[in-house]
């Protein structure tokens, strides 16, 4: 079986066991609808255009509650599962492929159904042509979050703090795609261009797919 | 035990020459005696980036070589980077109290990133502390240092990604925007610092390797037994 269809399967298992437990969408997403709403709740009213801060808002709950869809428990292994799937010969670079494309599919459904809330609630500030761009964003925003979080998940794997552990790990490190993300549609809105941006976004994309590739079978030993 | 004391003393020295220079060196016309906190805020932040620099390094090594002293390496590192790192921001923000009238803008991305960076450590030597396994907690956290550095460039070229309060570079490869006396004193106390992390290092990596002897090297009595399940126990 090859690589590819090894991630396959991973990421088939993965995306059927959150259809079955419906996490992201009966739990995470109205938990980050109600959180966008507090927010709106929480501004001073001598902010009277919301629409000022809506991208940001939505940008700090996308990646904030994103990171627990990334982080589900359904994601994470039992030393047992972990044991048998070494034995049947699962390559680990595909386990981490897999499991990075099911959380960006869920990511990036979240992520869309957050922003249709975002800009209803909100009314923010958008450029000409803003849908297009800020889909691409997403997409590598989604990628980079799945991908940085399947890497700490496996890290913090197995330890009695893991939730807690893997969210202070992913926070401080999603940084760069978080600032790429929240740049663009800012870049697009003062005319300047947004090349830079989403370079920045590609290139974190690509770090991290690299050393989540590069590092999957030291992640595996250490995980024993 | 030696080695340490000898570049202990030598780091103070250098750290004592230091601020002779700094002390003596000719104020900027604006800043006044707060001139004086860029002797110190620089050569901190340099020794931050080195230390994580180091950290990356040695968990790298790590992964290659699975010899325990390239993670007593990168864990000690990691601690004396985020020292230094608090140190950085915090005389930063002093200086930005007085020159820019306040001490941190969010619009200034040089402020930021590099508090960001520190919680990236701090992660790392939080997972550290979760794990008892010595091995493990080599192999797991040598991960998180490789991956940690990712944001290191991102910290590094913030001044220029972000036109913003930070001013740019002084000093870049096609020279210095300083006065000669200010560049003197600045490479001397950067290279004081240098020292002082050396030296720091050296004698975290010496405790660790202590502390490491010192641990039990056999499992405790009792570690191999576990209390009854209920579901054990309910039908007797």
């Amino acid at each position: 079986m090859s690589l590819r269809a090894q991630a396959r399967e991973v990421a088939r298992i993965d995306l059927v066991v959150e259809r079955r437990v419906g996490d992201t969408l009966r739990i995470v997403l109205p938990f980050a609808v109600v959180a966008l709403m507090i927010f709106s709740l929480a501004t001073p009213s001598a902010i009277t255009d919301l629409g000022d801060i809506g991208i940001a808002v939505f940008w700090g709950v996308a990646v904030l509650y994103g990171m627990q869809i990334a982080l589900r428990i359904s994601a994470s292994e039992t030393a047992r599962r972990r044991e048998v799937m070494s034995l049947i010969g699962l390559d680990p670079a595909a386990r981490f492929l897999g499991r990075s494309f099911a959380s960006a599919m869920m990511l990036m459904m979240f992520m869309t159904v957050l922003l249709v809330f975002t800009v209803v609630l909100f009314d923010p500030d958008l450029p000409d042509a803003w849908l297009p761009t800020m889909l691409l964003v997403i997409v590598l925003a989604a990628s980079g979050l799945a991908m940085l979080s399947t890497l700490a998940g496996e890290v913090a794997g197995g330890l009695r703090n893991k939730s807690a552990l893997a969210s202070l790990i992913v926070a401080p490190l999603v940084v760069p795609v978080v600032v790429g993300a929240s740049q663009t549609l800012e870049s697009m809105n003062q005319d300047n261009g947004i090349l830079l941006w989403i370079l920045l976004l590609i290139t974190t994309d690509l770090v991290l797919l690299t050393a989540g590739i590069g590092l999957s079978r030291p992640l595996e030993e250490a995980s024993r | 035990m030696k080695r340490v004391q000898i570049l202990l003393l030598l780091a103070a020295v250098a750290l004592a020459g230091g601020a002779v220079l700094a002390f003596s060196a000719p104020l900027d016309r604006l800043q006044g005696e707060y001139t004086r906190l860029l002797y110190v805020h620089v050569p901190t932040l340099w020794i931050a980036f080195l230390a994580f620099g180091l950290t990356a390094f040695g968990s790298i090594a790590d992964l290659i070589r699975k010899k325990m002293r390239w993670d007593r390496r990168a864990a000690g590192s990691a601690e004396i980077g985020v020292l230094f790192s608090v140190v950085g921001v915090c005389t930063g923000m002093v200086w930005g109290q007085v020159v820019w009238g306040q001490a941190w803008a969010w619009s200034a991305a040089r402020l930021a990133t590099p508090g960001l960076l520190v919680f990236v450590y701090i992660g790392y030597l939080a997972l550290r502390q979760a794990i008892d396994d010595p091995v493990r907690r080599a192999r797991r956290a040598a991960i998180l240092g490789t991956i940690a550095v990712v944001q290191t460039p991102l910290v590094y070229f913030s001044v220029n990604l972000w036109r913003t309060l930070h001013q740019t570079q002084s000093i870049r490869p096609d020279g210095s925007t300083m006065e000669p006396e200010m560049l003197v004193a600045l490479l001397v106390n950067v290279a004081a610092f240098t020292i002082a992390y050396i030296a720091l290092l050296v004698g975290r990596t010496f405790v660790s390797r202590l502390e490491e002897d010192a641990a039990p090297a056999t499992e405790l009595a009792g570690d191999q037994v576990s209390p009854p399940r209920l579901s054990e126990v309910e039908d007797v």
